[in-house]
């Protein structure tokens, strides 16, 4: 599936009587949600499977007269267990979560800036590989804008350990790439 | 090493209540250390989200890869088929179910008069049926069948044999006249 449109049973009733406000968050995540899948090892396919049943989990969660609160963290929260869920039942390693094209990178900068660029990425790309999976975690989320809050409750940790795994993962990335 | 230095991520992401936050930002400004590392942090927080988008980037485009091969031969095949293979699929009259298999002659004439129609039709030998009626209320036309069996006798039809009927038609529709050549 592709492309970037996918079917959701939208508007979210129960939630979202308005539709405008079901369709603003679709936009506002769903591009995240994938990231972040992607970025934990899915394909793009099973990212994109797994983003549409996060959607339809929420529409139901929310039919069924769940919570409105927190919807961010409880999106996220889903598509994370989904992918754990998925990477169990396939028995198989995330081995390289995060493998960029490079190629892909800076095609308005100059060559000098380009080759300085994928340099400095490819540095970030071996210090990332360094990290615990708790920290790549914690990076993901907060790159996806989830507030250290939510990154809790989707990790299912203390809000304050949140923020030590922030801080100590960008420090550790910052040194390694020499920044 | 500072003491606010394992502050400066939180207090970077807006994470640190507002009192701290101030104190932090004041100690941010005097402390030069500090300023480096927040400019170090905010680099390395960018360059994450652009490797991170890079790497869905390839993931989506590999998946597109593994569909162009398809596509673009899906697309050859379909415009060689359309080269080598003219349509085959004619445009057929619209005309009232009258028989299956084709009459002996028919002869199609609209409720404007006409005076002669020269009508060239291929006889068939088969078994007439009898032409529905309900078309005739719908179609305003006139539809005229002669069975092959009427006008020779059995066995005295040759194959493939083109008549040619002159319909004369009057100015009210009616048909004045019907002759039959070969």
């Amino acid at each position: 599936m592709s492309g970037d449109s996918l079917p959701l049973p939208l508007p979210l009733s129960g939630f979202a009587t308005d539709s405008c406000e079901a369709t603003t968050l679709y936009r506002e995540l769903r591009k995240p949600l994938l990231r972040y899948l992607v970025c934990l090892g899915l394909s793009a396919d099973e990212a994109q499977d797994m983003v549409q049943d996060a959607f339809l989990s929420l529409h139901r969660h929310l039919a069924s007269g769940g919570s409105q609160e927190n919807i961010r963290s409880w999106l996220f929260r889903v598509a994370h267990n989904g992918a754990r869920n998925r990477q169990q039942s396939y028995d198989r390693r995330f081995g390289k979560p995060l493998d960029p094209d490079l190629d892909s990178i800076s095609d308005e900068a100059t060559p000098e800036q380009v080759v300085l660029e994928k340099e400095k990425l490819r540095r970030l790309g071996k210090a990332i590989l360094l990290l615990t999976e708790s920290e790549r975690e914690c990076l993901l989320l907060r790159a996806g804008g989830l507030r250290y809050r939510e990154i809790g409750e989707v990790l299912e940790i203390p809000t304050s350990t949140v923020g030590e795994t922030v801080e100590r993962a960008i420090r550790k990335l910052a040194e390694k790439c020499n920044v | 090493m500072c003491d606010y230095s394992g502050r400066l991520v939180a207090w970077m992401d807006r994470e640190l209540p507002d009192k701290e936050a101030g104190v932090v930002e004041r100690h941010v400004r005097d402390c030069s250390e500090c300023r480096g590392r927040v400019d170090a942090y905010e680099q390395v927080s960018r360059a994450f989200v652009a490797y991170c988008d890079a790497a869905m980037e390839k993931k989506t485009r590999r998946r597109l890869k593994r569909w162009v091969p398809l596509l673009a031969s899906a697309a050859a095949a379909a415009v060689l088929l359309l080269v080598f293979h003219p349509t085959t699929v004619k445009q057929m009259p619209v005309r009232p179910p009258v028989a299956d298999a084709a009459p002996a002659v028919v002869v199609e004439t609209e409720t404007a008069p006409r005076p002669v129609k020269k009508v060239h039709r291929r006889h068939v030998i088969a078994p007439m049926k009898p032409p529905n009626a309900n078309w005739a209320l719908a179609e305003p036309s006139i539809q005229i069948a002669i069975p092959v069996e009427a006008m020779f006798p059995p066995g005295a039809v040759p194959e493939g044999i083109t008549i040619i009927a002159d319909l004369s038609v009057a100015a009210d529709g009616s048909v004045q006249g019907l002759r039959l050549q070969q």
